[in-house]
């Protein structure tokens, strides 16, 4: 009986877990690059997404001279591989919002437990400020 | 009031409710640059030119070699695409975007007066052009392009089963016209999978 139970419970648990499969990383231990760090605001709306895709830093650069350019790593928390859509939005000096001709939701999927960065380039260099959006396909 | 006939009200009360007004293939507007457009396996749709050609614009600016032209913004012409996907695609859908992310910069211009195999898009503005210098009795200038951009698209097909999987590669060139180098290249691939067509990614 007891055999039977822990057999049910594995079984239970490989069936919710689907196949899933994580990523190994390697890398430099003491990493030689220094990124520019930008202090962020968070508005999390979908807690389910924001409990499975965390977001780990947002650095930024100047590409071009002139243009913003933005890096947002993310993290999926979970060991399945998440599928999910995201934005940018660029903003002006006086806060208005840009219009960019290549914007628009891309899609983008994170392997279990995967790290990546997404990034975008401001393509007009009125852009000081942006918006990343996520979300859930 | 029969309490049959009250509990049919009720229920179709409610059925209306769940589903709303509109029935399921009424026409409606989508947000083109949003996530709730038309996915096909058998063509390039309006979401893969728009990624294809940020990913690309955005390479382009990284490389910073449109700083390298002696002055900003730089003259672009834009030379053949070709087309070796078995569809009839306007590769505008493409280079359009290109230009107009390019020129919102501040780091392009693009002539519209030169083209591939003599084709210009302007053919107006290249002949007033001309008319104007021989009214004038000098000899027409012509605003030779710095850069020339060219490209590809490719497209490649296998099938697992019912399952299928299409690859549309997006190569460009952008190249200096006084010496013929490709001073940048890219190429960006967009691969769908699927058994049939789905509204929304």
């Amino acid at each position: 009986m007891k055999l039977l139970l822990a057999t049910s419970a594995a079984a239970l648990a490989l069936l919710g877990s689907g196949c899933a499969t994580s990523v190994n990383t390697v890398s430099r231990s003491e990493p030689q690059a220094t990124p520019s760090y930008v202090a962020d605001q968070r508005v999390i709306t979908d807690s389910s997404l924001g409990r499975k895709v965390a977001i780990v830093s947002v650095n930024e650069a100047k590409v071009s001279g002139d243009l913003l350019k933005i890096q947002v790593t993310l993290e999926n928390r979970s060991t399945k591989p998440q599928a999910f859509t995201y934005k940018f939005d660029w903003i002006a000096t006086d806060g208005m919002e840009l219009s960019a001709p290549t914007g628009g939701w891309k899609q983008i999927q994170l392997e279990g437990r995967e790290t990546r960065a997404v990034a975008a380039v401001a393509t007009s260099p009125k852009a000081v400020d942006f918006r990343l959006k996520l979300r859930e396909n | 009031m029969k309490p049959k006939f009250a509990a049919t009200l009720a229920a179709a009360a409610l059925a209306l409710l769940a589903t709303g007004c509109a029935t399921k293939n009424d026409a409606k507007y989508v947000d083109s640059q949003g996530p709730n457009t038309i996915v096909s396996l058998n063509s390039i749709n309006i979401q893969d030119w728009n990624n294809a050609a940020d990913k690309l614009v955005a390479s382009l600016l990284e490389s910073n070699v449109l700083e390298r032209a002696p002055s900003l913004p730089a003259v672009m012409a834009v030379s053949r695409i070709r087309n070796n996907t078995q569809q009839q695609v306007d590769t505008d859908a493409l280079t359009k975007k290109i230009r107009v992310a390019l020129n919102k910069s501040g780091k392009i211009v693009t002539t519209t007066t030169l083209g591939a195999d003599g084709k210009v898009e302007d053919a107006v503005a290249a002949d007033s052009g001309a008319m104007q210098a021989f009214m004038a009795g000098e000899k027409q200038k012509t605003t030779l392009p710095y850069y020339t951009l060219s490209g590809k698209l490719l497209e490649d097909r296998v099938r697992s089963g019912s399952t299928q999987q299409t690859t549309y590669t997006f190569q460009l060139s952008l190249t200096t016209v006084k010496d013929g180098l490709a001073v940048w290249e890219d190429e960006t691939q967009i691969t769908k999978q699927g058994q049939r067509s789905s509204v929304g990614w």
